[in-house]
């Protein structure tokens, strides 16, 4: 057992790759076989996530070497900068590594239904496993150009898969969309590495944040970073592509391109806090984070109450909910520099935006879920064409409902427990940002009033007459994400003092990160 | 387990589903005390409309497209304006883009 968790890091990346390409030969065989390893593997992954993260959370960060002779080695004697690749997971690095693994195994569920009648699902499986690896690898790494690849890896198997259902126009236009936008991104990242690189000479992320001195290229590269992070991520005002992408994908992918959104998130923070935290004064740029979410926040929700489009309304959602994240830890980080403010509420509006992305991961998941069975059933996303589904589809209402309740910040559910957290830390901040935020929920459970009356409500309408519930697999992925969703609302005590806590104080501690690298380095 | 502390208050979800089901049980007892005569599937549950034909479900059913459409109506300029940029053109996208990217190094050099 202590081998496997030695080596769980690594596995957790290889296992998904290798399955990616087993499943076209595994698919020329038998499509059961195919499935069945598909969700093997992701279950084995989660188990592995899992162990990984109760080893984190009671030893303290893991380092894996690749091709070191020892994997816990990270630099080589007589070096002075690690030279192989490493990943580095700490608490904030595995508290996303289960949201990837619990996102994609509920939509890897769902998919098995939802694209049985779809062709070419071979190809469908290898580029849903890519993406699983991008996102993995993209949270584990310590090093900024592996970084970029799995950003990479992650962006091109979420295009394609955005674009697979081809016979619809506007997914070639959805793809399309993604790939070129993430493709500027990716490159903005590259150009961001390069400068560190030029300055520096390294690209671990525990060496750059160990000898960085703020300088004027310094300050190009974090724009830089922030900018493209930010684009990926979704948030106002580079958020336009996500409701063009997000509406075309199949349900199941959506769910796990929000899961991607975040991980750029997650690149976003672990820049600002972990290669620059020490660096510079983050007021300034913890205010430019905080303006961007209030602005994503705000026009995210007000978008989305006009939508018919039922997917397009959850796509502006998962914007606006994206600004809740940055709102918090933007707070976080702009009181870094400053130890009472830090500690009176800076830490608890980043435990109050960590726990967030966890929640909203979970219930934006689910809401995309109830959103593709009500495409699968009615065979449209447009809401004023649906209505008194509730009569045939009783699962579907009651995750639904689970879903918007828990979006909108409604007690008992997850969402207000995470929201709770933000509002009160955020007013001693700022008073406004915090009655912004509080007006935001009011409009997001409007539009899901509205979204659950237009499709959900009503008498029976005669063209639905003989529809029926989504099949049960369909009910199973939904079932997960809907069963976790209780359990956090139920437990927000736990969650947070397990998961969420050991992540914020991982981002604050720059200095435990730093020398979990760069500790052995005689200097 | 299940309270979370933000530092000025608590949060426990046990005690709010507690107060819950017994405000659940209060509105079932009272509804009780209503009129015993209603049978379901009679003339009582028809829907009355001033002794007019009532409509097919289709034409009952409250569309989305109006929903809030005094909200709608109110801020008109607002939407307008909200509208405007979300062109669906990938070109304005990178624009946007670049603009956000040119703003932020100007504060950040300035204030930073």
């Amino acid at each position: 057992m202590s081998n496997l968790i030695l080596h769980s890091p690594i596995l957790i990346i290889a296992i998904p790759l290798l399955v990616a390409f087993l499943i076209p030969l595994v698919g020329r065989a038998s499509e059961k076989a195919r499935d069945t390893l598909v969700i093997a593997a992701l279950v084995f992954v989660e188990f592995l996530v899992i162990l990984l993260a109760r080893d984190v959370f009671v030893n303290g960060i893991h380092v894996y070497t690749l091709g070191a002779v020892n994997a816990t080695l990270a630099v080589p004697e007589q070096f002075i900068v690690p030279v192989r690749i490493i990943l580095e997971v700490d608490s904030m690095s595995i508290f996303m590594g289960l949201i990837t693994a619990t996102i994609s195994l509920a939509a890897v569920i769902y998919s098995i239904a939802f694209m049985k009648k779809e062709t070419g699902r071979n190809n469908f499986y290898t580029l849903l496993m890519l993406l699983v690896v991008g996102m993995f690898g993209m949270e584990f790494t310590g090093d900024m150009f592996n970084l970029f690849v799995f950003l990479e890896v992650a962006s091109i198997a979420g295009a394609s898969l955005a674009a697979f259902r081809i016979r619809f126009t506007d997914s070639a236009e959805g793809g399309l969309k993604y790939v070129v936008l993430s493709t500027i991104a990716g490159l903005i990242v590259l150009f961001a590495i390069g400068l560190l690189y030029a300055q520096y000479n390294a690209l671990n992320m525990a060496a750059i944040a160990n000898v960085i001195q703020y300088t004027a290229l310094d300050k190009i590269a974090l724009i830089l970073l922030i900018g493209a992070f930010v684009l990926k991520l979704g948030g106002v005002p580079l958020h336009m592509w996500t409701p063009d992408t997000y509406a075309v994908a199949p349900a199941g992918i959506t769910a796990m391109l929000v899961a991607a959104s975040q991980a750029s998130m997650y690149a976003l923070f672990r820049t600002c806090f972990t290669i620059y935290g020490g660096a510079l004064n983050m007021m300034t740029v913890g205010w430019i984070i905080i303006i961007l979410g209030i602005l994503s926040m705000f026009i995210g929700v007000t978008m989305a109450l006009p939508q018919t489009d039922v997917k397009r309304l959850m796509a502006y959602h998962a914007i606006s909910q994206s600004g809740y994240m940055l709102l918090g830890v933007g707070v976080g980080l702009a009181v870094l520099g400053n130890p009472e403010a830090l500690n009176t509420y800076g830490i608890t509006a980043m435990i109050g935006g960590i726990f967030h992305i966890m929640n909203h991961a979970l219930y934006k998941g689910l809401l995309f879920l109830t959103a593709g069975a009500m495409f699968y059933v009615t065979g449209t996303r447009d809401l004023n064409k649906m209505g008194g589904l509730a009569h045939k589809m009783k699962f579907t209402t009651v995750f639904f409902i689970i879903g918007a309740l828990s979006i909108a910040g409604i007690p008992p559910f997850n969402g207000f427990a995470s929201k709770i957290l933000i509002y009160e830390s955020v007013y001693q901040f700022s008073p406004i940002l915090s009655i912004i935020a509080m007006v935001v929920s009011i409009l997001t459970l409007a539009s899901f009033a509205k979204a659950y009356n237009s499709a959900f409500m009503g008498p029976e309408l005669p063209q639905y007459k003989n529809v029926r519930e989504v099949p049960k697999a369909m009910i199973a992925g939904m079932a997960v994400l809907a069963t976790v969703i209780v359990f956090f609302s139920l437990c927000p005590g736990l969650i947070i003092d397990w998961l969420v806590e050991p992540a914020a104080n991982a981002l604050v501690n720059q200095g435990s990160y730093i020398n979990a690298i760069m500790g052995a380095v005689v200097p | 387990m299940f309270v979370s502390m933000s530092g000025y208050s608590l949060w426990n979800p046990v005690i709010w589903l507690v107060v819950f089901v017994i405000m659940m049980v209060v509105v079932y007892l009272f509804r009780g005390r209503g009129q015993e005569q209603y049978k379901r599937g009679t003339e009582q549950t028809r829907v009355f409309l001033s002794g007019e034909e009532v409509p097919g479900p289709e034409q009952v059913n409250i569309r989305a497209h109006n929903i809030y459409w005094g909200f709608f109506e109110t801020l008109k300029k607002y939407y307008q304006v909200l509208v405007e940029p979300h062109t669906g053109i990938i070109n304005d996208y990178v624009i946007w883009l670049v603009l956000v990217t040119a703003l932020g190094a100007v504060t950040l050099f300035l204030a930073g």
